[in-house]
């Protein structure tokens, strides 16, 4: 917990911003049986985006049922919400390719790490379902670097496991801070649209509120990894520095391509 | 990151019209490409196409008809091709209420499956030119005019773009390129062989659109995605060293 704490301090310095409560991890708001470790919830969680609409109705229907104060989405923000779709998404394939190859190696020599290996797998699992479910509905395009985030992905997460154990938790630690800063920056980004919406007397409806506490969750799954990394001496990876830095300028090198193309 | 919120509030509102962005089903949908006077005049123009072609006289037979004085044509700076950019974009909305086919069943009672639906979707989209096949190739011209290209690709995408999504495909993989890139060609190809074809309910198209479906496997068929593949072939490949004892 002291790294998550940590984290958060160092993500609100880089910032220069006020603390805005949605940095707090939700679990201190609202108290979650899947904080307790190796039971995840998600895949039973990352339904419910679903359950609202499935059937296939673009165009002038959504806006026919009632007269609310609903505008359309500007394109700025329906600009900004598929950059976010489509690169979460990419991210999420990543981490699940990552536990994928990293899990036959650290398993066979470290036998007592397969349930937290899995346990992390099947969040990341959740996530990505998420993602996917959240692109196809709302028509967003994946990335058209797919194939080569896919090779990349398992290129590391192997690489980093025949290195060790410390090597593949400084690999899942240095993916959790860019992912978990990546999410926080998103939520900074909604919290702002939410708010300006409210100001004009916009109605913000159920879509952007249910897709803010889905961020919020996985971010608090990202960070939960973080600390598993970590209490698995991530910090002890030899050249730590090296390894987990060059994985960071990768994760964001790839999160800036995945937003564009 | 807090440059991206500034961009997010910086950037100018209309900087490109870009359709293919996040569909919101709660929030009304972005305005489309043409006001409502253009519309008006658009609309009562389409009437005059069969007989006066995508041209500049079934434009301001329009406007007269819509009840602007004939000057109103001046709306246009792209002129005629508004028109098939009209009908281009009508045609592709209306896909929309093809509820026969959304909502259909096969002869056993099972909803159609997403090939059936892009098959038919796609059938029906040709049979939307229909009145004015005589004239399409007018429309072709125009459409392949450098200005207007951007345009005219845009709106093939987004054609197919509506096809998938409507059929029910959910692919969010390297598998909706493909698919989105087949579809286009298949359409393209199938569009230009059904201006010259002087069969009875345009059959020849028919069987000529079927054997593109079959050809390109792209409904129903072996389409694999690159990724796919690759991952397949590389997790082949390590369980093969990992049987020989490699520890890998
Ligand atoms: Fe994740
Ligand atoms: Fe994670």
């Amino acid at each position: 917990m002291t790294s998550l704490a940590t984290y958060r301090r160092s993500v609100l310095h880089a910032a220069h911003l006020p603390v805005y409560d949605f940095l707090a991890p939700s679990f201190i708001q609202i108290p979650r049986a899947s904080r307790v470790r190796y039971i995840s919830t998600t895949r039973k969680l990352a339904a419910i985006p679903d359950q609202s609409s499935n059937t296939p109705n673009p165009g002038q229907s959504a806006s026919s049922n009632a007269p609310s104060l609903k505008k359309p989405l500007t394109q700025a923000q329906r600009e900004f919400l598929s950059q976010a779709f489509r690169v979460n998404q990419a991210g999420e394939l990543a981490a699940t390719l990552i536990y994928i190859a990293q899990t036959p190696p650290i398993v066979a020599s470290h036998p007592h790490l397969r349930p937290l290996m899995k346990h992390m797998y099947d969040q990341e699992a959740g996530h990505l379902e998420t993602f996917n479910t959240l692109l196809a509905k709302h028509r967003v395009r994946p990335t058209a670097m797919y194939p080569i985030w896919t090779i990349a992905a398992s290129a590391l997460g192997w690489g980093t496991a025949i290195m060790g154990r410390e090597a593949a938790m400084a690999c899942t630690e240095a993916v959790e801070t860019e992912i978990g800063g990546h999410y926080n920056e998103q939520l900074r980004v909604l919290v702002d649209m939410v708010e300006q919406m409210e100001e004009s007397g916009e109605e913000v409806g159920n879509e952007l509120k249910e897709l803010m506490s889905t961020i919020r969750r996985i971010r608090d799954e990202e960070l939960e990894h973080l600390d598993h990394a970590v209490e698995n001496e991530a910090k002890q990876a030899q050249p730590y520095e090296l390894l987990t830095g060059i994985i960071k300028a990768g994760c964001r090198g790839a999160i800036w391509i995945s937003e564009r193309v | 990151m807090a440059s991206k919120i500034r961009t997010l509030r910086l950037r100018p509102l209309n900087a490109k019209p870009c359709n293919r962005l996040y569909h919101s089903y709660e929030h009304p949908p972005p305005p489309g490409p043409f006001n409502a006077a253009e519309t008006s005049i658009l609309t009562a123009a389409l009437p005059h196409i069969p007989s006066h072609g995508f041209t500049h006289t079934s434009l301001a037979r329009g406007a007269k008809d819509a009840g602007y004085i004939d000057a109103s044509t001046n709306l246009f700076p792209s002129g005629a091709f508004s028109l098939v950019h009209y009908h281009l974009y009508t045609q592709r909305m209306a896909l929309a209420r093809h509820k026969h086919i959304l909502e259909a069943s096969a002869a056993d009672g099972k909803p159609l499956g997403v090939g059936a639906k892009v098959k038919a979707l796609t059938w029906e989209r040709l049979m939307g030119n229909k009145e004015i096949i005589h004239r399409w190739q007018e429309a072709l011209a125009l459409l392949a005019q450098p200005s207007n290209v951007p345009t005219s690709v845009s709106e093939l995408a987004s054609l197919s773009d509506e096809i998938w999504f409507l059929a029910g495909d959910t692919s969010v993989d390297t598998s909706w390129y493909t698919k989105r890139a087949s579809l286009s060609t298949i359409y393209a190809a199938t569009e230009l062989f059904m201006t010259t074809d002087k069969s009875t309910d345009f059959a020849d198209t028919k069987e000529f659109l079927n054997r593109r479906f079959t050809d390109s496997q792209v409904v129903g068929g072996a389409v694999r995605s690159v990724g796919e593949w690759v991952g397949f072939t590389a997790h082949a490949g390590l369980n093969v060293l990992r049987s020989k004892g490699v520890r890998i």
